[in-house]
């Protein structure tokens, strides 16, 4: 019998979790370790904080899910990995703090393959005044992006009113990443104040940290389009430009105030920009894990970078920006310190920055942090349990691969949710990290890459809302939908 | 870098708009759009 524990039960956890248990034997078990006790089906929270869903319609309780489905559920947040166990009892395990108990309660979760997939923790707390508790909203969680959609609510009712409302949306500090996520939040505001009547009384204002439009954290992409090999930045700015929306970029905001957001730039500029309302995304760390070996002392360092994240198989050798390759980034996942524990999705350390990184006359970073949400966590979660599932099961071989320059991204971006007047912006991209060795011209496939606006990307964007959500709750045919 | 002009973007032309929302052609798109996706997620899958 081996014990399969998996920290985190978002995209990556979830579906290594699932799949975990669909190829083990029932004498096996599957445990999920996670603070919430709920799925959230994060791509949609930016229609919840525009106020066109509810948080109800993008979470579903996870006990259910996992009681049908033979997988043990561990309620509370993981905060110390014993990968020796200690001098009484060798099995390696995990010390969890669980959720309302006491401060100082622990709860021993041992295991025989443990994966990592804690996702960020959300940093609200290193740009002051950012975040819900502070200045400005979110959208990373159900209950942020419930309270955006209140104050996005209360700013159309004042525009209703006749009053003009000046919206800012994008990063909220230099390293942030998911600028995917920012950017389908602004279009979607934009389209329901033009849906509500009231588009003429609203200025909006993209704020970025990417050093042009489009970066994405991925260092943009080209596309075949008319004749010509084009570049992301012209695709994000002619929407902008088409929807009245101005842009800030290679910023890092400094600090949020009541209706005001400081910013310095790559070039130096210092900046401020009013606001009524606010969306502006944290950077990430790791959530803090530590580890300890069987004589309690803390060897942290010997699994985690200083950042949080946990080392994998990848090349962290410190290098010139241009010296990096594809093949640094990872392949198996696996842990170099201890077979047994594998990372998935945000949590693993990514051994460099896709964007070009910059840094400001002050000494500020600025430099977007690679994306690895959805569809790659999804597959690198997948991959990880196979790998697994395979060892447990004694086959022999090398372990199952996923490696983010040989995966490609499909990304939906809704622009407007609407069935017949709804637009979003379709982005292929081949592979996410690119590989100039195997793609000389741009690092990507151009017969792969692509993007486009329109009404199916929206038809698509609801479809798979649908889709991942059935397959999140594991009902029937859940493992024939494609990650 | 503020911008506040748009004079050195492209803009769609109003053909272009007109197409992003008309049913027969996005019909048609939302298949080869499914068609592209299925295609990467089959590389992306070892």
């Amino acid at each position: 019998m081996s014990r399969v524990v998996i920290l985190g039960a978002g995209v990556a956890g979830h579906t290594a979790a699932a799949f975990a248990r669909k190829w083990l034997d029932r004498g096996d078990t599957v445990t999920v370790v996670s603070p919430k006790d709920f799925y959230n089906w994060i791509p949609s929270n930016i229609w919840v904080g525009v106020g066109v869903m509810r948080a109800d319609q993008v979470t579903f309780p996870l006990r259910p899910v996992y009681e049908r489905a033979g997988i043990e559920f561990v309620h509370g947040a993981a905060r110390a990995i014993h990968p020796e166990g200690t001098l009484d009892d060798p099995t390696p395990h995990v010390l969890v703090a669980p959720t309302g108990g006491m401060p100082d309660a622990r709860v021993r979760v041992p295991y025989d393959f443990l994966i990592n997939a804690t996702g960020p923790q959300l940093r609200f707390d290193r740009t002051p005044g950012l975040g819900p508790d502070g200045n400005s909203h979110s959208v990373c969680t159900p209950d942020h992006a419930t309270d955006a959609a209140r104050a996005f609510a209360e700013s159309v009712a004042r525009m209703q009113r006749g009053e003009k409302q000046r919206f800012v949306v994008g990063v909220g500090h230099g390293t942030c990443t998911c600028e995917g996520a920012a950017f389908e939040y602004i279009v979607n505001l934009e389209f329901e104040l033009r849906a509500r009547g009231v588009r003429d009384r609203a200025e909006i204002v993209w704020l970025t940290n990417e050093y042009e439009l489009g970066d994405f954290g991925m260092g943009g992409m080209q596309f075949n389009a008319g004749g010509y090999i084009t570049p992301s930045s012209m695709f994000n700015a002619s929407l902008f430009a088409e929807r009245g929306i101005e842009w800030i970029t290679r910023a890092h905001p400094v600090q949020v105030e009541p209706g005001r957001v400081h910013y310095e730039t790559v070039d130096g500029t210092i900046g401020e920009q009013a606001f009524d309302f606010a969306m502006l995304l944290p950077p990430f760390s790791g959530v803090g894990l530590t580890a300890l070996d069987r004589h309690g002392v803390d060897i942290t360092d010997r699994l985690f970078q200083p950042n949080g994240f946990m080392k994998v198989d990848a090349d962290y050798t410190a290098k010139p920006y241009d010296e990096w390759r594809a093949s640094d980034w990872p392949h198996t996942y696996q842990s170099p310190a201890f077979p047994n524990i594998f990372a998935a999705g945000i949590a693993f350390a990514p051994p460099h920055a896709i964007s070009r990184p910059y840094t400001s006359p002050s000494g500020a970073a600025i430099a977007p942090a690679p994306p690895r949400t959805g569809m790659p966590s999804a597959i690198i979660g997948k991959t990880v349990a196979r790998s697994i599932v395979d060892i447990i099961q004694g086959r022999s071989g090398p372990l199952h691969t996923a490696s983010m320059a040989r995966m490609g991204a499909a990304c939906v971006a809704s622009a407007g949710a609407n069935p017949f007047t709804g637009t979003a912006a379709s982005m292929i991209v081949y592979p996410i990290v690119p590989d100039f060795e195997r793609f000389p011209e741009t690092g990507r496939d151009l017969a792969q890459t692509f993007g486009e606006i329109g009404l199916a990307g929206h038809w698509i964007k609801i479809i798979l809302h649908h889709l991942f959500l059935h397959k999140a709750r594991l009902r029937p045919g859940w493992s024939l939908i494609p990650e | 870098m503020a911008n506040g002009k748009h004079a050195h973007v492209i803009t769609p032309t109003r053909w272009t708009v007109f197409l992003r929302t008309f049913l027969p052609w996005q019909a048609w798109r939302f298949l080869a759009i499914n068609l592209k996706m299925l295609g990467v997620i089959r590389r992306s899958h070892h």
